[in-house]
């Protein structure tokens, strides 16, 4: 197995603080802390390190990267080594990505850098990071433990749980046999609440989107209709799942005053939908749309309205059909939504 | 109050399966059931399951899962290590029946998924009568389950226990803190229900307090079958590790208050704000300091148990939540189906979308293909979703997600 | 996740859900609360018009991030 070792200017022996603009560069073999490391790999070569300036990967990341990976290609390793960085900021960043764009392009990367490192964050998932010690007194610790990682990445296998296997959690959600029922956890987490310590199993938060500004001029604005409520045309003629939906569908509304009851039905897998099929537009408010159209309330209708089913799809597939909507809706230079849920 | 236990071991069935396919005859909603007995570990698959009950009888001849008796008082017979499995394809494109396949392995690598894998499995495979309807066919297919169950336990009633146990409360220390479990039943209409005392959760009258040897008595039966992992069948309610673990406690690190039944699936904001509400107000009446709430099915249940959790904790009991997660194998923070902020501290049964290795089983019982028509011993990876109980959110079992 | 992939494009949307705790959940920036799971936007044609007229007030306001609304203010 091929391993390339990723340094900054400082571990790379090119020079301090004055060396930190020094652009990529490259060396046979083992450099600096790499040379600690390839004692302790057994069936990994490190077989060149590449090296680049602090400041330099900061302030032009986009060509440092372009320029790193010509470096390594040249190589073909099997495995990209970056750090460790300790506590520094620049450097664990770096690290980080450059690990992550070698993970993008097929090649493992792991790095390697302090807990609190903000390079952490900017891994995001994407690469395997051995914890360190702040600083470089924690050099002789580190090094058997990267060397342990970074055997286990190059076999190929899927990693253990991160305590075992001794890499930061990058935030994927595997599950275990705890050994203790969920009731057992349950009583305990809630007893060490009652006793003023609050702990939990489940934490983390979805992003959050800036709202846009309001429509500031509804009466000539474009509004189109969505729905997550799964309202199809009777008799479901595009099989739109009733969970887990892996499409989205849009239909013409061009001469429809109101979603007539045996023209639409709604396909949701996840509540009754006797109410809806009496009458459709108790989930696209067609009629009501309309009917403010024609009051000058609303400028205009968009021609299609969107429908999926909102259950069970996973939350990555969900967020594409948004997109793709959101870029449909977009073009067609509608200004509002109306979007019903269950 | 004091309910006994009196447990058997495997060994005291005489297994009769011309009683149990009798009792499948007298159906007019099926055409027949076929009996098959699996030992521990096996390799074997079992597809279309609904639901697991353990063989249990009562002495004095009262039934073991009443409808109109009281249930946890007296003494009842169980047999351990043993579960009745019922299977059923149900006929047609009933949605979203036909998407929401359930598997137990009973080897393999998702064998320790469920808790069937390590015990001797009675595997009930109906056949639907033809032309019945799906609520007269499930109504069948439990009706001749709790019936199977006692049935199978009738030796035990000449037999000599291997232990017993009192399942009493007794005097609790003041100073230690007071907790109530508040169990969610979900009723979303036949198919989609659990009983208590043969009535759909949602004709009962809930929430209210219950006695806690209620649960494990029989009381609650399942009939529920959204996505397999995130039920719960009647053997984890007579099993239920929350009560037991909340009995285990009292009088050492709590006081245990009682079992608070509420229901799933209320269908309008209103509905589910009040019931939330009532939910609470039965916990301050139990004047309890925290309570653990569970979840029952997938979807907007979550929301009814978030809620709940949202009105306890401002009526100031604190809360602990278990829920699973349905977090994207990609997704670098955990995704579930509902939150509130007020719920710090929940325990995580478990990440749905992970996928069990493919196994190839030698014999496949229940239905030879998967719902979606997959041919069942050729299934390939199969996701957590689909193991019967896998996930379920009452914390029977020791599944939990991590962050990895 | 609609709704919030399609704010990110710039276009303001409501989202009308008897669900708000979900919405909220994963940072929907307008959020009306609808009447029920089975009918969101309610029975008959008064109680329609009473939910789009406030989904279009909504609209027309400048929100703060997961912002809910009941129809009647």
């Amino acid at each position: 197995m091929r391993a390339v070792h990723y340094l900054n200017q400082f571990f790379a022996g090119l020079g301090g603080e004055e060396a930190a603009g020094t652009e990529p560069t490259r060396v046979d073999g083992p450099v600096g802390p790499g040379k600690g490391l390839a004692a302790a790999l057994e069936g990994i070569e490190i077989v060149a390190t590449i090296a680049c300036g602090d400041d330099y990967f900061s302030e032009h990341e986009e060509a440092a990267l372009e320029r790193l990976f010509e470096l390594i290609d040249r190589d073909g390793p099997d495995l990209l080594v970056a750090g460790p960085a300790f506590g520094s900021g620049r450097y664990g960043y770096a690290c980080a990505r450059v690990a992550a764009e070698a993970t993008k392009r097929g090649i493992p990367g792991l790095a390697a850098m302090h807990e609190e490192n903000p390079g952490v964050a900017t891994a995001a998932g994407k690469v395997v990071i051995v914890p360190t010690a702040v600083n470089v007194a924690g050099m002789r610790d580190a090094l058997p433990r990267i060397a342990t990682l970074a055997t286990a990445l190059a076999s190929g296998r899927e990693l253990g749980p991160p305590e075992e296997e001794g890499y930061l959690p990058r935030g994927f959600r595997r599950n275990r046999h705890h050994g203790a029922t969920g009731a057992e956890r349950a009583v305990d987490l809630l007893l060490a609440k009652l006793a003023g310590e609050t702990r939990s199993e489940v934490g983390g938060a979805f992003d959050r989107v800036e709202p846009p500004a309001r429509v500031g001029d509804l009466p000539h604005a474009l509004i189109a209709l969505v729905t997550e409520a799964g309202c199809v045309p009777q008799g479901n003629p595009d099989r739109l799942p009733s969970v887990r939906a892996q499409a989205w569908l849009r239909y013409s509304l061009v001469g429809e005053k109101r979603l007539e009851a045996g023209d639409y039905e709604s396909v949701h897998g996840g509540f009754d939908v006797a109410r809806a099929n009496e009458d459709p537009n108790r989930l696209v408010p067609l009629d009501t749309v309309n009917g403010l159209v024609d009051e000058g309330r609303i400028g205009r209708l968009h021609e299609f309205f969107y429908t999926t089913t909102g259950n069970g799809t996973p939350v990555a597939t969900s967020t594409e059909f948004g997109r793709e909507i959101a870029r449909e809706l977009r073009d067609a230079g509608v200004e509002a939504v109306l979007l019903s849920g269950t | 109050m004091a309910w006994e236990v009196c447990t058997f071991g495997p060994d005291v069935l005489e297994p009769d399966v011309g009683r149990i396919e009798d009792l499948a005859r007298a159906e007019a909603a099926l055409a027949g059931v076929h009996v098959a007995v699996v030992e521990p570990g096996e390799p074997v698959r079992v597809t279309h399951v609904l639901d697991a009950v353990e063989p249990r009888i009562r002495p004095d001849g009262r039934m073991a899962f009443p409808i109109e008796d009281r249930a946890g008082e007296g003494v009842t017979n169980r047999i351990s290590d043993v579960a009745v499995l019922s299977c059923l394809d149900f006929p047609g494109e009933e949605r979203p029946l036909h998407e929401q396949e359930s598997i137990v392995d009973l080897a393999g690598p998702a064998a320790d998924l469920t808790p069937f894998g390590s015990m001797r499995n009675f595997i009930l495979a109906f056949r639907p009568g033809d032309g019945a309807g799906h609520r007269a066919i499930d109504s069948a297919v439990r009706r001749v389950t709790l019936r199977a169950a006692e049935v199978l336990a009738e030796p035990t009633l000449s037999a000599e226990p291997a232990h017993t146990h009192v399942f009493a409360l007794g005097p609790a220390d003041d100073s230690l803190p007071s907790v109530a479990a508040l169990v969610q039943l979900s009723d979303l209409g036949q198919l989609y229900q659990l009983y208590l005392y043969g009535t759909p959760a949602g004709e009962c009258g809930l929430p209210k307090p219950v006695d806690p040897a209620e649960v494990m008595d029989g009381a609650v039966t399942a009939g529920e079958y959204h996505w397999a992992a995130m039920r719960n069948p009647t053997l984890f309610f007579q099993l239920s590790s929350l009560v037991r673990t909340l009995y285990r406690e009292h009088g050492k690190r709590l006081r245990f208050a009682g079992v608070v039944l509420m229901r799933g699936y209320e269908q309008s904001a209103d509905d589910k704000q009040r019931a939330a509400d009532a939910a609470a107000q039965v916990a301050v009446g139990l004047g309890v300091d925290g309570v653990v709430i569970t979840t029952d099915a997938g979807g907007n249940s979550h929301t009814d148990t978030m809620l709940t959790c949202r009105a306890c904790e401002h009526a100031g009991v604190k809360t602990a939540v278990i829920v699973c997660e349905e977090t994207d194998l990609e997704a670098t923070a955990p995704i579930l189906t509902d939150w509130v902020s007020e719920a710090d501290c929940i325990v995580s049964t478990g990440n749905v979308e992970q996928l069990a290795p493919a196994w190839k089983p030698e014999r496949v019982l229940g239905g030879e293909h998967l719902l979606d028509g997959t041919p069942a011993a050729e299934a390939g990876p199969i996701p957590v979703r689909n193991y019967l109980g896998a996930a379920n959110q009452m914390g029977q079992l020791d599944l939990g997600a991590t962050s990895w | 996740m609609l709704a919030k992939e399609i704010e990110r494009e710039g276009i303001p949307t409501v989202f009308v859900t008897s669900l708000p705790t979900i919405s909220t959940m994963i940072g929907v920036n307008r959020t009306l609360r609808g009447p029920a799971i089975t009918h969101p936007f309610g029975l008959d044609e008064e109680e329609r018009r009473q939910i789009v007229e406030r989904a279009l007030e909504m609209l027309e306001t400048d929100v703060e991030p997961t912002t809910v609304w009941e129809v009647a203010s």
